[in-house]
């Protein structure tokens, strides 16, 4: 072998050992993304195979059990209207404070954060205040609401928040943050001199926004619905914590009592999320199919929205007014449950004391839970974020027609199936060979990193993407390899938006909540799962103490995400 | 510095259909040459330029630089854009802007490891030459554009590369500063002598940079030569037009007499004996006569009316209409021509001399050998 490569060397020249060399750096080339894709579609993909191994196994039992029993039409039926409804209200809300954010006078621009805010509120904090706030007999507003004449013959009421219509409403509310984010990131998006030209050309503002703006709109609202619709089928928290006592089950608390309660039916368990999981993949793959390449669509230059009238001052009080409600009222009735001693409708300012948030930062199983959340957290943006980055890289850089679209499909997948379903699968994969993972944190760090691939390369590509391909460009012809323009150009222009991403995550990550229920054990539990544990069994005041750590926790990570990331950083969610 | 060779190149892009960037192109670039490559955007003079930088890999073809062959289809050899001697300067500037002037300016000798470069000073003496010497500390952010374009300059030549590619680097800027800034390289070349690839659609840069000029055309090379050659004798319409002989004259020959539409045009045109001809000549070689005015000697002429006349300082940028087809002039303001505006009937003269004759599908028709007069084509 080596005489026939050194007489191939001695006839060639010296330009042998160049063709080698590139032969050997295009291999590295395209074993690298093989092992990038591998690794993911082992996280992505591994989970959902292994559900749908076991609700095959035995000739499809878990099929047979969990569609055959008597109540899985009413669960399905309960989905299906629990998803659609709180769409319904979430588009309306959702776009109404999108619309009402541009008429916003300047001086209280500010106010185009509040709608965002219930996102950045742990879920499960904010279903248990709510809960504090109307449930029939206890709740605030409900106290308040009795008071009325008309009410006043009342013992309990006049809402239920543990009814169905109550559950679609605060799933809505929660929704409409999202909206809100595709919407205006829509508008932002029209050319303002698309819109001044039809004023220009004789059309009313009420004419410029029924025959431009909306038709504009419409691809933004179609994904927004879209990506709403997901969550509303996938909604666990809602369901879980408000419905479990009066009936109303969904198909991810299902799932989740199969696996968490005696009879324990995992092949069930694992079927009862196909329809999910079917919905889900459809929706990504039109998605894909529909809008074509993600690096298409770079950012273009233009005048942005602006505001097609004045500034309406009723704008900034309707969007203040949803601020107070959806978010201020609930911080409210956390701070007095967790103040006073026990939960009761009524308020006593004189017992309040910090007992409850002492007993929470002394109670260890709490103290437990802040650990492994925060650690878990940190450790999955650690590893999503270099991930991702390699991924965003990829889909802008690589030419394949085969590999690309197959990862880009990879990691547009966590988003559209529920969290509940990913818990399912990295429950049932990773409690057996070759990787018992369950019991450690390492399961979490896992279901993390999966839940956060889609932020992860769609904020990072996007940054990419925005910066164009000059610098890099620049920095090869000036004679730099791959590998120094990556870490002396790339990565020092992208550090504000690898920070901002970084945050958001640990955002997300710290009050996950859905997938954390399923993969937790007894001894490895999160904030989310330990509040639901306490809330489970009735000690009211430690759960508010806790939902407030969980804001607070939250509030610093958004606090350092637009110290690093400028104070946009949530816009670009 | 070094001589620079381009065969049989070809690049597709993929489409459907696919389309082709560069078609089966021969180019060599003489050591010390400043070879510009002119023609309207989709030619695929930015694609040639790429390939050469190794941005964009041809489908077929050799690039050498020198001794060095840098890309070779048939011996599978692709070098990336750091392994060739390069430096590049591009249309947005490109400069980094988490870096300083003297750090982005030095960022092909670390790069390239030319540590001499960097300890003998050569950044600094590149920002000198480009007057950029005093900006070295401060931030891409806080330049002009102008200022901008300097530093890329410098950042393009500092390590001495075998080749410069310049990829429409003066659009970016406004038309005075252009001008300037041109003026600065043509001397920069004129002292350092490297050799240069410059990718422009400003014919006015091409003739003033260019040591000789390529004009292209779908993916392929229409003509080849320095720029007075090409100035003053295009090889086809399409280098007619785009060297500014703005006006395309389609006449007729029938029963000896010439026609413009249905005008006739006397005086005369062409010895080729072909029955129609196209004729390019530029705005300011057509020369207009109020009625009354003879026309000078040898000239051919047709009859229009202005259809606008605008003033343009020192002459009047005059459309004249000749049985419908638009004609533009470019004429000196003086007596004959003060009072022109539009309704205004006109002769309109040229010396054919002065004009480029073309068949009908764009091909030339070969001048006359010089000391015998063409047979003239009189008109009644």
């Amino acid at each position: 072998m080596a005489t026939i490569t050194q007489a191939q060397a001695s006839t060639a020249g010296p330009g042998f050992q160049r063709v080698r060399s590139i032969a050997s750096s295009r291999h590295l080339a395209k074993i690298g993304p093989l092992a990038l894709l591998g690794v993911l579609a082992y996280l992505v993909l591994q989970p959902l195979y292994r559900l749908q191994e076991l609700a095959l196994e035995d000739n499809a039992r878990g099929y047979r059990t969990a569609f055959g029993s008597e109540t899985f039409a009413e669960t399905l039926g309960t989905t299906v209207v629990l998803a659609l409804g709180s769409l319904v209200i979430a588009m309306v809300l959702g776009t109404t404070l999108a619309f009402w954010a541009t008429r916003l006078p300047r001086r209280l621009g500010f106010l185009k954060v509040v709608p965002i805010l219930p996102i950045v509120l742990p879920s499960a904090a904010n279903i248990v205040a709510w809960a504090f706030l109307l449930s029939p007999k206890p709740g605030y507003l409900n106290v308040l609401l009795r008071k009325l004449p008309w009410w006043d013959h009342l013992q309990e009421g006049p809402v239920d928040i543990y009814s169905m219509p109550w559950i679609v409403i605060i799933t809505g509310f929660s929704l409409t943050a999202f909206v809100y984010l595709f919407v205006s990131g829509g508008l932002r998006n029209i050319n303002s001199e698309l819109i001044e030209a039809a004023q220009a050309s004789g059309s009313s503002s009420r004419r410029v926004f029924f025959t431009v703006t909306l038709p504009l709109l419409r691809p933004v609202l179609l994904y927004g619905g879209g990506v709403a619709l997901l969550l509303g089928l996938g909604q666990f928290t809602g369901p879980l914590l408000l419905g479990r006592n009066s009936g109303v089950d969904v198909i991810t608390t299902d799932m989740y009592r199969s696996v968490s309660q005696t009879p324990i039916d995992y092949a069930a368990a694992a079927a009862l999320g196909s329809p999910l999981l079917i919905f889900g993949l459809a929706v990504v793959i039109m998605q894909k199919a529909l809008l074509g390449d993600s690096a298409r669509f770079v950012t273009h230059s233009g005048k942005s929205f602006r505001a097609q009238t004045r500034p309406s001052k009723g704008a900034a009080a309707g969007i203040a007014t949803f601020g107070i409600v959806s978010t201020g009222l609930p911080l409210v009735a956390l701070l007095i449950v967790a103040l006073s001693p026990f939960w009761s409708g009524t308020i006593d300012t004189g017992s309040f004391s910090l007992d409850n948030f002492r007993k929470a930062l002394d109670d260890n199983a709490i103290k437990a839970g802040i650990s492994t959340s925060l650690t878990a957290s940190i450790l999955a943006v650690l590893i999503a974020l270099p991930l991702g980055f390699l991924v965003a890289n990829f889909l802008l850089r690589a030419k394949n027609r085969v590999l690309r679209p197959v990862l880009d499909f990879l990691v547009a997948v966590p988003l559209g199936i529920p969290a509940v379903i990913f818990g399912a699968g990295f429950l049932l994969t990773y409690t057996r060979p070759p990787l018992i993972l369950y019991g450690t944190r390492w399961v979490i760090v896992l279901v993390y990193v999966t839940l956060m691939l889609p932020f992860t390369t769609r904020m990072q590509l996007s940054g990419l993407v925005s910066l164009g391909t000059g610098y890099v460009e620049a920095s090869r012809v000036s004679g730099a390899s791959a590998l120094r323009t990556n870490l002396r150009i790339v990565l020092p222009l992208m550090r504000g938006t690898m920070a901002s991403t970084a945050a958001l995550m640990f955002v997300l990550l710290t009050h996950e909540f859905s997938a954390s229920m399923l993969v937790r054990s007894s001894t490895t539990q999160v904030m989310g799962t330990v509040l639901y544990d306490y809330w489970s069994n009735g000690a009211y005041p430690l759960v508010a103490a806790i939902a407030l750590i969980m804001s607070v926790v939250t509030a610093v990570g958004v606090g350092l995400a637009i110290l690093v990331g400028g104070s946009d950083v949530l816009n670009k969610l | 510095m070094t001589r620079v060779q381009i065969e049989s190149m070809t690049k597709q892009f993929d489409g459907k259909p696919p389309a082709t960037a560069v078609d089966d192109l021969d180019l060599d670039l003489e050591e010390g040459e400043f070879l510009v490559l002119l023609g309207p955007s989709g030619c695929g003079k930015t694609t040639t330029l790429r390939c050469l930088a190794g941005l964009e890999s041809a489908d077929t073809g050799r690039i050498a630089f020198g001794e060095q062959v840098v890309f070779d289809q048939e011996r599978k050899v692709n070098l990336s854009p750091d392994k060739r001697s390069i430096g590049m300067v591009f249309q947005s500037y490109a400069l980094w802007p988490h870096l300083t002037v003297r750090k982005n300016i030095g960022y092909p000798l670390k790069a390239r490891k030319l540590r001499h470069g960097l300890a003998d000073g050569w950044v600094e003496e590149t920002a000198r030459m480009l007057d950029c010497e005093a900006l070295l500390d401060r931030y891409p952010g806080q330049l002009s554009g102008g200022q901008q374009q300097r530093v890329a300059l410098a950042r393009g030549i500092v390590a001495r590369p075998d080749l410069v590619l310049f990829d429409e680097p003066l659009s970016n800027l406004d038309a005075r500063l252009r001008e300037l800034v041109r003026t600065e390289l043509a001397e920069l070349h004129g002292r350092l002598g490297f050799t240069a690839l410059y990718v422009t659609h400003d014919q006015s840069e091409a003739l003033a940079l260019g040591t000789r000029m390529a004009i292209m055309r779908a993916g392929r090379i229409e003509q080849l030569g320095t720029p007075r050659h090409v100035f003053s004798a295009p090889a086809s319409e399409y280098v007619a037009g785009f060297i500014g002989m703005a006006n395309r004259l389609e006449l007729n020959q029938s029963a000896g007499l010439w026609t413009l539409g249905s005008e006739p045009v006397a005086g005369s045109v062409s010895s080729s004996g072909l029955g129609s001809l196209v004729l390019r000549i530029r705005p300011d070689d057509l020369h207009l006569h109020l009625p009354g005015m003879a026309p000078p000697p040898g000239h051919a002429c047709v009859a229009g009316v202005v259809a606008v006349a605008a003033f343009g300082g020192r002459h009047l940028d005059v459309v004249v209409t000749v049985d419908g087809q638009r004609l533009a002039a470019e004429v000196p303001i003086g007596p004959g021509t003060r009072d022109l505006e539009a309704g205004t009937a006109v002769t309109v003269s040229f010396d054919p001399a002065c004009a480029a004759t073309f068949t009908p599908d764009g091909a030339l028709v070969p001048r006359p050998v010089d000391g015998q007069p063409p047979a003239s084509v009189k008109v009644g």
